[in-house]
């Protein structure tokens, strides 16, 4: 059955209310009075159209941006766990892990190699195609 | 043998729009950012559950693509028209995701509409390409 197209605005809402303010301590009962419908309703329609629920989907942006952080800053792993909203290591670290394959430090070294070989052999990531075409025609 | 695609090409008419629109408002994710020492930038793309898939979005309307005048005249005509469709987005929700998208300033061509494939809206990047953005008919 098609949901009523307000509600998809209503769910939106609550959504990117949560892509603004991942990094603060968010509970259902907040997210969903963005919504303006009950906590009930709101975990039940979120769930439906994102196909997760909204715990998973501010845990998902938490360790996203997390990723960023840890590639494009020079914070230490514990400030970005609280930097995006997570009140233990033990849990970021774990969903880290869990959501990305390896741990937070192991992804910021790997991270750092790839953007230093980027820098300095810029052709190791092109197809030998792409970088002939652009020595021919500069 | 051929076991699947792993790099796509999507041509553009700005690649910092293009960033914006792909990386920024759809979401995905940057796989490669890379700059030659002539200029040409290599900057790919994964939409976020096809970590495999590399779109490569370039611009032909600079140097460094290999066209000729005629081939960037003929580029920017189609570009600046955005009669380009370029392939189908899918969405686990297209009416929430239109919602979405719309709020962040992305200029729709159609809205949701019921097709006996799905639910459809057509997208454009703002960068001369259209899209069928698609997702299951709701239970």
């Amino acid at each position: 059955m098609a949901l009523n197209p307000d509600i998809y605005k209503k769910i939106v809402a609550a959504k990117l209310y949560m892509d603004r303010r991942f990094h603060e301590s968010l509970c259902l009962e907040q997210i969903s009075r963005k919504a303006c419908i009950s906590r009930f309703h709101f975990h039940r329609l979120f769930t439906r159209i994102y196909q997760k629920t909204p715990h998973r989907y501010l845990t998902q942006r938490r360790i996203e941006h997390a990723e960023q952080l840890l590639t494009d800053k020079n914070l230490s792993v514990t400030e970005i766990c609280n930097a995006v909203g997570f009140e233990s290591m033990g849990s970021f670290s774990g969903l880290f892990k869990k959501e990305t394959g390896v741990g937070p430090s192991q992804f910021r070294n790997r991270e750092k190699e790839k953007k230093r070989q980027a820098l300095q052999t810029p052709g190791l990531f092109i197809p030998h195609c792409f970088i002939q075409s652009s020595e021919t025609n500069l | 043998m051929i076991t699947k695609m792993s790099h796509t090409t999507l041509y553009v008419t700005d690649q910092e729009k293009a960033y914006d629109f792909y990386v920024t408002k759809l979401g995905f994710k940057v796989n490669t950012d890379a700059v030659m020492g002539n200029g040409f930038r290599w900057l790919t793309v994964n939409p976020p559950d096809q970590p495999e898939l590399e779109i490569a979005l370039l611009t032909p309307l600079t140097g460094g693509m290999g066209f000729d005048e005629e081939a960037k005249a003929a580029f920017k005509i189609l570009l600046d028209k955005g009669v380009l469709g370029a392939g189908v987005l899918y969405t686990p929700n297209c009416h929430a995701t239109y919602e979405e998208l719309k709020a962040k300033g992305v200029v729709f061509k159609s809205e949701p509409k019921e097709q006996f494939y799905g639910i459809e809206a057509v997208i454009t990047d703002g960068c001369g390409n259209w899209f069928s953005m698609t997702g299951p008919k709701q239970p």
